[in-house]
């Protein structure tokens, strides 16, 4: 063996050395080996021995000195500090001192040494652990002052401490530090050569083969663990350099080693199987197994780049975040052709097979259990090999991985088959794990596979079909959920969920295959029969949680998901489970009626109230907002029906319309139709009318082949179906029992709130969403009584104020339907001009001051406020003109109740969002005169409100009022906010016919005048509020980048505060305020620099020195800009996506005070505490200004160049700078 | 349920024109209620049901804007709850005098001296130090139900 030694200084240590070292001998081979040696009581120095790929061994003796007396006391007194510390932290005394203690250790310069002995010397597990986390935070911040040498001595001697210490108790600190070896290494992971790199891996490779022992073995494995998550983008450690950095080591890993790593694993698992199975205990070889497999798993798991997501994902390699649900997750495994060898061929998936149905056979055995760790990962490989897919399989149509699949399915069905024995076996007390990830392998097959595919997959090797399996299974599932409670999630719940999203997953066309296979017929009968028993147990569910008082389901919403689910396995057997529904119903209606007035009728309600969730799940799709399709299956699988009435749909939806029409009764009302029940009612009745109800149009394109003789009939069945409730037939009685209904739950349930949301908002709204049904609302007597009772009526005063909002809009929009202009605006005068002449009448009252502050007032003006604010949003350009009318003639009264309601913030709040509102609907179409009076109006508001609030200084009694003052401040500045912003918009888009120019109203004049007035009312302690800090800044660099040219007019007390609120966003932690002020500096800059090139004044006083009261001297606004952005980017946090706005900010801030910037540059070299560091600062400071040939004027290309060239400053200089 | 409607009852004997009756479902957060025959703003409101099939009620968390104490009640949401008069007065401040009343102007040009000041050490400062420097003080006076107390303060010197 050839031995090589090098020492770093004096040769003669080197025979004190010889004489005093000793190796580990660990199964018969030198190990790389760090020991720290104390010679003569002062002398001290390091050897590493690292055992190099050509077989021979390099002893680096690295010799941190001879040390004189003093500096190995002061690497002992450093290793007590940090042993103190690390107690003290332990034992929580003054944890903070503690904290800071060792922190100082990761911030000092070069810390290595210290660390290293730490490492080497401490008795003390934490004190290690702290110490490599402190080579870790010290090098990847000095990473590249340090010599090549240095780094790869670092990086060995993590590795040599692991591989020594493996069989250490502390396996915490064992694992920190081979993380730490593998975060150094991604560092350096670019640097490295191809040599290097092997020449670790093959330490690494041998003490994964075992040569070494199980606990090498185990370490070996492990360090691979934290470095394949080092390199998977999703898992990595930031390290404050460019994404393409970590997309490079992702890609180079995975060329170059994530295939090898696999191998060696794979071995290391293969290796130690025979043991393992040959001994009837446990053996530790299955720590060494259960840690491969779990490292295979975590490979597996890599985001293979040649997926096919390849575009996706380098453009954001941060955004790719597998499906994460603990239920029920799966992501297609895609590693491409090249692994095609040792995962297919290789008899890979054979073997893990055998290992776990050898582990089955040793549960009952002593060390074995179904979820000890090695049965867990081994399941869980299992179940990852299942979703194995893409062009790792060789193009044969599918036969290779209908092979692996059938392989992994004849293993994984004995732990879902038979379901009934199972599940009678997981009463009895065994654990579910195994079914669960079975159901789990269930999902993942039925992800890569079409339904045909996946039924038939299980036809090869037993008498039935997988679908017959997965039903079978989710039968089982149901009925033990039946007895179950769900408040404790037994794990027939978790399992309910695998399968519906598997059942989802074969149902749901997502999976991409071009053609969507329906379920073969004994699939169909499978899901007809699933779908009974799935609405049985809901029933039961049902009936019997009503006898629980408390409980309660909050909204139909909570239950969506799953009942999406059903839905799909509903409708994958729509001919069966319609009738079957209709039935359901008809029951229940049944004995409602007979029971009426002698049986409780509360459990069929319930068992009612169900039904309709489901029905509306079953026949319609949730639209968003958009008109939702008729499902698919609805319109193809009814091709015998071409007669409306009998038309399976039409019988059901009749029936149940038929049933909500029977609540207009009051008697009837009184006895059946509980507001739960109505809510169920007016929600599918909302959902049903946006699919069907006046609903036109052509079939959905039907992808699969099929004669024209059942196609010309699904369409004739489909017409069938529309006809029901189209334009020229029943659609308009429809329309008009769904109105009735409706002002029913509005007057005949006081107080229900809920339920009036859902009429407001699902069922009005949606109906007035469509123009076509517009036309007829508006021609019912129905609609007009709504109206009627709206406007007149007092009783719609005590909906919820936002239920009339709502409903205000509703009738407004509804005027879309009338054809005529004229007439449509008339419709709304009619609607509003109540409304105005109320609110006129109430502001013009004598004793308005006192009669004002009374509730039933108060109550009045907000509703009507309310209504106002509905109608002023729902401006369409037809109706425009009306609801211009309508805010015109409240003008004065809006000032007035803002005089007299100034102590009632509710109201302040109600009418500033009027204002807002109506401003919003209406800037863009107002004449020059119009915009004038608008205008002025909310000069007048936003002084009137100025001069209430400013300098007032709330106080109260309890602190959760005070906060409630501070609550309703921010919303009003924030509505004033959004008036300004929404006035800006009348100089972007503006549709009036005014010809000149000379006639606008001068929008920036405008918004200066209200910036003055806004702006002093907006402390940074109001910024506190995210929303109206946003908004601010977002005017506010709106306002600059448009308006630079207003800024130089500002008086110099407003200015101070524009510029001092910049002060403040500069230092959020927002980014995109951040932004915005960065934004709002450049804008400053560049108006100042171009002004002032022309010869011009600029920005005037603001930006020239003065001296302030005090006397002192004052640097004009840009120059202290410039030493606060500097300061910003030179020493504080920010995220580097900013860095490109603050170089369009800076470089017109330095072209406008050039000096002043010549100064600061050299402040900052003369502040270098040592000669490199101040030669390295000037040099970079110089490049900054002057490389990539920039010069002096602040156009497009020079901006650009700055940008990069601040980059590259940045990557220079941040890192000693941040340091001292 | 019969609790409340005691509690109604005597409530209505408060005199008319100090509360309001109205529907509980219509009261929103930041409006006044009264609770235990005190007047209250309330900070939150939720509904529940009674049983699955019963109707709605109204849960409203209230702070007594006079105390500042927390006071909880539960209401059908169709029946009907009472709403204080709350009015907001502003007077100009003239006067501290050493017994802790103060002397205020009122709209007629009487003076009003019926008001303490308040108890809380931080309004107390404010209101005392902002009058000692000789600012133009205008403090707003809120009352309900037959109680007054100072609640605001606004320097009109700065407008």
């Amino acid at each position: 063996m050839y031995l090589f030694l090098s020492v770093s200084s004096v040769s003669w240590f080197l025979g004190l050395l010889l004489q005093n070292w000793s190796f580990s001998q660990n199964g018969g081979l030198y190990w790389p080996y760090f020991k720290g040696f104390v010679l003569d009581s002062n002398i001290f120095f390091f050897v590493t021995i690292e055992l190099l790929p050509f077989g021979s061994i390099v002893i680096a003796i690295e010799m941190n000195g001879g040390y004189v007396n003093g500096e190995l006391g002061q690497l002992r007194a450093t290793m007590q500090t940090i042993e103190i510390a690390c107690s003290s932290i332990q034992i929580n005394v003054n944890p903070t001192a503690a904290e800071a203690t060792i922190l100082s250790l990761c911030q000092s310069a070069r810390p290595y040494q210290a660390c290293q002995f730490i490492i080497e010397n401490s008795q003390m597990a934490n004190a290690r652990f702290q110490a490599a986390t402190a080579i870790r935070v010290a090098a990847i911040r000095e990473w590249s002052f340090l010599s090549p040498d240095e780094k790869k001595s670092l990086i060995s001697f993590c590795l040599s401490y692991v591989m020594k210490h493996a069989s250490s108790p502390e396996g915490y600190v064992l694992s920190k530090i081979s993380s730490v070896a593998a975060q150094l290494m991604k560092r350096g992971w670019l640097e490295l050569t191809a040599a290097e790199k092997d020449g670790i891996f093959s330490e690494i490779n041998m003490a994964i083969a075992g040569n070494h022992g199980l606990d090498v073995q185990f370490i070996g494995i492990n360090f691979l663990e934290s470095l394949v998550s080092e390199f998977s983008p999703s898992t990595s450690t930031a390290m404050s350099l460019p994404r393409e950095f970590h997309e490079q080591c992702r890609k180079s890993l995975e060329h170059d080693y994530l295939k090898n790593f696999y191998c060696w694993a794979l071995g290391a698992a293969q290796s130690v199987t025979t043991e393992i199975t040959n001994s009837d205990g446990a053996v530790s070889e299955a720590r060494v197994c259960s840690t491969a497999l779990r490292f295979m798993l975590q490979v597996l798991n890599w985001d293979f780049s040649n997926s096919g997501k390849v575009a996706k994902n380098s453009i954001d390699v941060y955004s790719f975040v597998a499906k994460e649900d603990s239920n029920s997750t799966y992501t297609l495994v895609q590693p491409g052709p090249s692994w095609r060898d040792i995962l297919i061929t290789s008899g890979h998936t054979g073997w893990l097979l055998g290992l776990y149905s050898v582990l089955r056979e040793k549960f009952s055995s002593k060390g074995y259990w179904i979820d000890c760790p090695l049965a867990v990962s081994a399941r869980k490989l299992i179940v990852q090999l299942c979703s194995l897919t893409g062009t790792i399989f060789p193009s044969d149509a599918g036969a290779s991985q209908g092979k692996h699949l059938l392989q992994l399915i004849s293993g994984i069905i004995l732990w879902i088959h038979p379901p009934d024995v199972i599940a009678k076996a997981i009463e009895c007390g065994r654990s579910e794990s195994e079914l669960l990830d079975g159901c789990r392998g269930l999902l993942s097959i039925a992800a890569i596979t079409n339904p045909v595919t996946f039924d038939n997959l299980l036809k090869q090797i037993r008498p039935f079909g997988t679908l017959s399996l997965l039903s079978g299974l989710m039968c089982e599932v149901v009925k033990d959920l039946m007895t179950k409670d769900l408040e404790d999630e037994p794990w027939s719940w978790v399992a309910r969920d695998i399968l519906l999203d598997t059942w989802t997953t074969l149902l749901t066309d997502a999976s991409g295959f071009s053609e969507k296979l329906l379920l073969p017929p004994e699939g169909i009968n499978a899901a007809a029969n699933l779908f009974a028993l799935i609405v049985e147990s809901e029933l039961k569910a049902a009936s019997v949680s009503e006898e629980k008082e408390e409980y309660f389901q909050p909204s139909v919403a909570a239950m969506d998901e799953r009942l999406s689910s059903y839905a799909l396995i509903a409708r994958a057997a729509v001919d069966v489970t319609i009738p079957f529904l209709t039935q359901l119903f008809s029951e229940r209606f049944a004995r409602l009626h007979q029971g009426s007035g002698i049986n409780d009728p509360t459990a069929t309600m319930e068992e009612l109230y169900s039904l309709l969730l489901i029905t509306g799940h079953v026949l319609a799709d949730e639209g968003e907002g958009e008109t939702p399709l008729i499902p698919t299956a609805i319109e193809t699988h009814f091709p015998k029906y071409v007669e409306t009435d009998k038309h399976p749909v039409v019988v059901l939806s009749w029936s149940i319309i038929k049933f909500a029409e029977q609540s207009l009764d009051p008697n009837i009302r009184a006895a059946f139709f509980s507001p739960r029940l109505m809510e169920a009612i007016i929600w599918f009745l909302a959902r049903w009318s946006s699919t069907y109800l006046m609903t036109s149009g052509e079939m959905q394109s039907y992808k699969n082949s099929i004669d024209d003789v059942t196609l010309l009939q699904m369409q004739q069945s489909r017409v069938a179906l529309l006809s029901f409730s189209a334009e020229h037939t029943q659609g308009k009685t429809l329309l008009g029992i769904i109105v009735k209904i409706s002002l029913t739950t509005l007057i005949s349930y006081p107080g229900e709130t809920d339920l009036q949301a859902l009429t407001c908002y699902q069922l009005l709204g949606g109906v007035v969403r469509r123009k076509n049904i517009c036309q007829h609302l508006v021609t019912l007597e129905a609609w007009r009584e709504l109206a009627h009772c709206f406007t007149n009526d007092r009783v719609l005063f005590s909906l919820n104020a936002t239920h009339q909002r709502s409903l205000a809009q509703t009738l407004v929009l509804s005027a879309s339907g009338i054809k005529n202009s004229v007439e449509a605006n008339q419709y709304i005068r009619d609607l509003t001009n109540h409304m105005t002449a109320y609110i006129n009448d109430i502001s013009s009252k004598k004793d308005i001051k006192n009669v004002s502050q009374q509730p039933d007032v108060i109550l009045a003006v907000t509703c009507l406020l309310e209504r106002l604010r509905g109608a002023s949003s729902a401006s369409e350009p037809r109706t425009q003109k009306a609801l211009y009318e309508m805010g015109f003639s409240v003008m004065q009264s809006v000032l007035k109740f803002l005089e007299v309601y100034k102590n009632e913030p509710a109201v302040v709040y109600l009418l500033l969002k009027l204002v807002v509102d109506w401003v919003d609907g209406q800037i863009i179409y107002l004449e020059p005169h119009e915009t004038a009076v608008v205008i002025d109006f909310c000069m007048h508001l936003l002084q009137l409100y100025s001069s209430h609030n400013i300098g007032k200084i709330s106080v109260s009694l309890s602190s959760s009022l005070l906060n409630e003052a501070n609550a309703e401040k921010y919303r009003d500045l924030r509505a004033l906010l959004q008036l300004l912003q929404k006035l800006c918009t009348k100089d972007m888009v503006d549709v009036s016919s005014a010809a000149s120019e000379d006639q606008q109203t001068s929008i920036s004049q405008v918004i200066f005048v209200g910036v003055h007035i806004v702006s002093p009312l907006i402390t940074t302690e109001m910024l506190k509020y995210p929303k109206l800090c946003y908004d601010h800044f977002a005017l506010l660099s709106h306002m600059l980048e448009v308006y630079p040219e207003m800024i130089p007019k500002l008086n110099h007390e407003a200015f101070g505060h524009i510029s001092g609120t910049l002060v403040y966003g500069l230092h959020q932690q927002d980014e995109e305020i951040v932004g915005m002020c960065l934004r709002s500096l450049r804008a400053l800059a560049i108006y100042h620099y171009k002004e002032r090139g022309v010869g011009r004044d600029g920005l005037g006083p603001h930006a020239t020195s003065y001296k302030d009261n005090d006397g002192n001297f004052q640097d004009g606004i840009l120059s202290k800009f410039l030493r606060s952005l500097l300061q910003l980017i030179l020493f504080e946090d920010y995220s580097t996506d900013l860095v490109g706005a603050a170089a369009d900010a800076l470089f017109p801030l330095i072209l406008c005070d050039h000096d002043l910037y010549q100064r600061l540059c050299n402040e900052l070299v003369e502040r270098q505490p040592n000669p490199i560091f101040k030669t390295r600062m000037a040099s970079a400071l110089h490049s900054l200004t002057t490389s990539d040939d920039l010069s002096p004027s602040a156009d497009r290309a020079n901006m650009r160049k700055f940008r990069k060239n601040l980059n590259r400053f940045l990557i220079d200089v941040r890192g000693f700078l941040r340091v001292i | 349920m019969s609790d409340e409607e005691v509690h109604f009852e005597s409530k209505a004997d408060a005199g008319a024109s100090k509360t309001f009756p109205q529907q509980a479902g219509t009261i929103r957060k930041n409006g006044y209620i009264v609770i235990k025959n005190r007047p209250c703003k309330v900070v939150e409101v939720s509904t529940s049901k009674t049983g699955k099939h019963g109707h709605a009620k109204c849960h409203f968390v209230g702070i007594d804007i006079f105390t500042g104490k927390k006071l909880e009640d539960i209401v059908p949401s169709s029946h009907n709850c009472d709403v204080p008069h709350v009015t907001r007065t502003d007077y100009q401040l003239i006067d501290i005098s050493e017994d802790g009343f103060v002397s205020l102007l009122t709209e007629s040009g009487n003076t009003k001296d019926d008001l303490r000041l308040p108890t809380d050490e931080n309004l107390l400062t404010q209101i005392k130090d902002g009058f000692g420097e000789g600012k133009d003080l205008v403090v707003s006076v809120m009352s309900a139900m037959g109680e007054e107390q100072i609640n605001a303060l606004k320097d009109i010197g700065r407008n």
